[in-house]
């Protein structure tokens, strides 16, 4: 690819503006200047160039006007820059346009054309400069795009963009170009005026016809240069040359391959060709309608024409083309790499390629892939939540949110790694970490090493203990305190009903008159059987009831030292595992109230209950 | 862990597999092509095994002929999966050695020579010896080239100078872990986190940063990010656990500029187009790579994919680099692919 930059020092400082000049004068729609390369010998590449064609959008940055010079130099520019642009964004794709600058879709055919062909490069003896060059004469191309690329490599751009024709002569040192989207048949006395030109300013080109006549008229000598006589007999070689490229063909009405930078196949005009021989660059037609500013007139008919080569099958056909010419190929791959075929559509086809991708069927892939069942996003996931932590650096801990899951990650990943340093010194930190909670809810002295928090913790968890029950005690103390005074004065109050009566009373949920509120609080199930006892002249009281295997003895009976363990005994010979004792002494009388279960298979009557604590109580 | 047999099968002309005896994870490509071989482009191909001992491969791709070649010296442990891999961008010319960056526990440096590699530098902020944030990933300027940028578990973001291999700055991007970081130019930086927001940062302000979009659901991680370097408003990300890739217009924070929803589960990577500023590519755990082209206008039923292209398994990767525009790489399971676009 040609690469501008380089070639710029080797262009004449005044031959844009000759270009300029040129192209105007003649009103075609482009100039070129083709410039031996700096960088590769032997090959000639993009010097400069003038775009004087159709234009489709203008971008301008400034709202001054311009008038019609400076508007077409700054159109050239712009495409310039957009060209530079788009090969440039392979290697630096920093690259920014401005917002003035031409996008791709801002340009007509024939401006795609024009910066298409900057990326052109010819070999000397290849393609039309190419051969110009090496042959020193000028080349005169009528539809140019019909040409054989071999003749033409750009005649499917030519296509595209309607150049019809396209004119190369040596100068300096490399090529001029000139194009132009009308057929122009030959006229060397065209390409005699621009070079002079080029030394003497603006001209108009006045060809020997003045007169507007159809039909042949002479060609007068006197107009051109000397030099042109000798340019006669290049120009009589030089049609040969260029006819020998091109034959009459039909229009093909292939479908375009460039797609993408063309809106669409450009209309296929139909000509005549005659079939004549060159005579001498005598007789020329020239039927532009860009010279009708100039007088210029028109000729006759004969239009340079490849010498009886009248080859109608030899079609061009666009398919065949990229494989006769690899290097229009690649070159338009090439420089169409930054304006992606993506940009130009998913038909276009670059190179031989096919795209691995598939177009988007918005019902396609009904086929479900593989069942979803593992976890979205897996490895992905891993990546970021697991192996960070793989590295075991002693990391902070995640946030909560993602706590549980890292926590899952991390057993995954004990179990997965079966890394015994890794997991060991993970549970060593936690060991750690733990230890510093544990200090923190111990109250202990400043040491924080794992013996003395050990040592601490103990402690509390003792003197925590101690404090429960005597907290318990005293609540139960209290708790019988209030109890057996209301219990004594049940107790009272039974004995006093009972005293006489001597009388064992059955105790019966339905007999509610017996019952205290006090006992109903105490006694919260039903009561089976009661055993109720009364000896008033010891001053013995003993009621056992039982509830299932729960007994609730109430007993008084004189203190005596020691009584309270021959109880506890008593109970426990006949199986009765004590679970609460509340006691009191008043009065030289012991008033106990006691819970037990029996834990034993069988219950025991509540009368042997009975009778065994009044042993106990009797005993002196 | 031995150099596994690789083989680069023929194919047809769309795209090229390589199997590695492992699976892969981290996949970079580098920005020009061997000097030897202007056609060979270098890839380096990172492990995922749940293990100590990881192997990153550098192997080469010739886009003429198709094929791939591998070089078994070309070759290095690594702790555990790098998380990610990536070599220089924007080199001037091919040259014949090429730097390639892993991250890990640690931003390593490595020479890639020819015929060998050598290790250049191990880059560790940490203080104590003991202490070292692991990375989850990084970002290497392509306009200032000895600038890059680090993603951690410990919420910073650490600006490196990697010539003189000291810590430019380190910022405390995010309140939880920060899972990608990518640069847009010299000093401006974004980052996503698993506290669901993508910041960007300006080195020249770094009190300050911007908030430009945060996850609906809150707090759910965002887990990759990308930005346009065609066109620098553009940045893409792609929340955990969701099928959507958010286009994000740093113009307009906070509202999404596009969603793209057509993937059918959830999807893992994504690459903007290197040389076109309207296209991005996706992949995720349905097997698909999606090629989108960004629209002017949306349309009321959302945007659809351009292209797909179906792969054996969930892709975990995918690269687009500029030194292929034509190709994209993905990996799956063991295998890296290589389509043509």
């Amino acid at each position: 690819m040609a690469t501008g930059v380089q070639n710029q020092e080797r262009v004449p400082v005044n031959l844009k503006k000759q270009l300029v000049l040129a192209v105007r004068n003649i009103q075609w729609s482009y100039a070129i200047f083709w410039s031996i390369s700096a960088g590769q010998p032997g090959v000639l590449e993009w010097g400069d160039g003038y775009y004087n064609g159709d234009i489709k959008t203008r971008k301008t940055v400034q709202a001054v006007e311009l008038n019609a010079d400076q508007l077409g130099l700054q159109r050239s520019e712009q495409l310039r820059e957009l060209y530079e642009s788009l090969s440039a964004a392979d290697s630096s794709p920093q690259a920014r346009r401005p917002s003035a600058a031409l996008s791709p879709e801002d340009l007509t055919d024939t401006e795609w054309y024009y910066l298409v062909c900057m990326s052109f490069v010819f070999n000397i003896g290849q393609g039309l400069p190419g051969r110009t060059l090496s042959s020193g004469q000028p080349i005169w191309l009528c539809n140019a795009h019909y040409a054989e690329s071999k003749v033409f490599s750009r005649s499917l751009l030519a296509k595209s963009a309607s150049i019809q024709t396209v004119v190369c002569f040596p100068f300096s040192r490399g090529v001029i170009e000139l194009g132009v989207t009308d057929l122009v048949s030959e006229e060397l006395s065209l390409i005699q005026f621009i070079k002079t030109s080029f030394s003497d300013g603006p001209q108009t080109f006045v060809s020997n016809k003045s007169i507007p006549v159809a039909g042949r008229t002479g060609y007068k000598k006197d107009f051109s240069c000397p030099s042109l006589l000798g340019c006669e007999q290049q120009e009589m070689a030089s049609p040969n040359d260029s006819s020998d490229g091109y034959e009459p063909n039909q229009p093909a009405e292939d479908p375009f391959m460039i797609e993408g930078i063309t809106d669409g196949v450009s209309q296929v005009q139909s000509w005549q060709f005659m079939d004549e021989e060159f005579s001498n660059c005598v007789d020329h037609s020239l039927n532009s309608s860009d010279c009708i500013s100039q007088t210029v007139v028109d000729h006759g008919n004969a239009v340079p024409l490849s010498q009886g080569e009248k080859d109608n099958d030899n079609e061009l056909t666009s398919l065949n083309l990229p494989s006769d010419d690899p290097h229009y190929q690649t070159v338009l791959s090439a420089l169409l790499n930054s304006s992606h075929q993506l940009i130009l559509g998913p038909h276009f086809r670059n190179s031989n390629q096919e795209s691995s991708f598939v177009s988007w069927k918005k019902n396609g892939l009904v086929k479900s892939q593989k069942a979803r069942d593992e976890t979205p996003q897996k490895l992905l996931k891993k990546i970021l939540f697991e192996v960070p932590h793989m590295h075991d650096k002693g990391l902070l801990e995640s946030p909560e949110d993602n706590g549980a899951r890292d926590a899952a990650w991390r057993l995954e990943a004990d179990e997965i790694y079966g890394n015994h340093v890794l997991s060991e010194r993970r549970r060593r930190e936690k060991i750690n970490e733990l230890f510093m909670i544990l200090k923190s809810l111990v109250p202990s002295n400043s040491k924080a090493d794992k013996v003395s928090i050990l040592d601490d913790t103990i402690e509390y968890l003792q003197d925590l203990g101690r404090r429960v029950e005597d907290l318990e005690s005293c609540r139960e103390l209290t708790d019988l305190e209030v109890r057996t005074k209301r219990k004594r004065q049940d107790h009272v109050e039974r004995t006093s009903d009972n005293y006489d009566d001597n009388k064992i009373t059955i105790r019966k949920k339905s007999s509610p008159n017996k019952r205290k509120a006090c006992d109903i609080d105490e006694v919260e199930q039903e009561i089976d059987y009661v055993a109720f006892k009364d000896d008033s002249t010891n001053n013995v009281t003993v009621t056992v009831s039982l509830n299932k295997k729960d007994f609730l003895i109430e007993f008084s009976c004189p203190w005596r030292e020691g009584i309270l363990l021959e109880i506890v005994d008593a109970l426990s010979i006949l199986n009765l595992d004590c679970q609460s004792v509340q006691s009191s002494t008043t009065e030289g009388i012991l008033s106990l109230t006691i819970k037990s279960k029996y834990k034993g298979s069988t219950v025991a009557k509540p009368g042997t209950v009975k009778q065994a604590l009044q042993r106990v109580a009797w005993k002196c | 862990m031995e150099n596994s047999t690789q083989e680069s099968q023929p194919r047809s002309a769309n795209f090229i597999t390589y199997e590695s005896s492992y699976p892969l994870y981290a996949m970079a490509l580098s920005s020009m092509p061997s000097v030897t071989n202007l056609n060979h482009q270098r890839l380096a191909l990172g492990s995922f095994m749940e293990d100590y001992s990881n192997r990153v491969d550098i192997i080469s791709f010739d886009p003429e002929t198709l094929s791939i070649k591998t070089h078994p010296t070309l070759s290095f442990d690594h702790p555990y999966p790098p998380t990610k891999l990536m070599f220089q961008p924007n080199l001037k010319s091919p040259s014949s050695s090429d730097i390639l960056a892993s991250s890990g526990d640690y931003l390593r440096l490595w020479e890639v020579r020819e015929s060998s590699i050598n290790p250049l530098s191990v880059l560790n902020n940490s203080k104590t010896s003991e202490f070292c944030a692991p990375l989850t990933s990084f970002d290497w300027n392509d306009l200032e080239p000895k600038r890059i940028g680090t993603s951690s578990i410990d919420t910073t973001c650490t600006i490196w100078d990697i010539e003189k291999g000291v810590v430019e700055t380190q910022l405390i991007a995010h309140d939880k872990e920060v899972y990608d970081i990518a640069w847009c130019e010299a000093r401006v930086f974004a980052s996503v986190s698993a506290d669901g927001s993508v910041r960007i940062f300006d080195l020249r302000d770094k009190e300050h940063s911007m908030i430009i979009y945060e996850s609906p659901q809150p707090d759910t991680p965002l887990l990759r990010l990308a930005w346009n370097k065609q066109d620098l408003r553009y940045m893409a990300t792609i929340l955990m656990d969701s099928n959507k890739v958010v286009i994000l217009d740093i113009r307009s924070p906070t509202i999404p500029v596009a969603e793209l929803e057509r993937h059918r589960a959830s999807v893992n990577a994504i690459a903007w187009a290197p040389h076109s500023s309207k296209h991005i590519c996706s992949a995720g755990d349905d097997t698909q790579a999606l090629i989108w082209e960004l629209p002017t206008v949306v349309g009321p039923n959302g945007i659809d994919p351009l292209s797909v292209y179906l792969a054996g398994s969930e892709i975990n990767q995918l690269q687009w680099s500029a030194a292929l525009p034509d190709w994209i790489a993905i990996a799956f399971s063991n295998k890296m692919q290589l389509l043509k676009v």
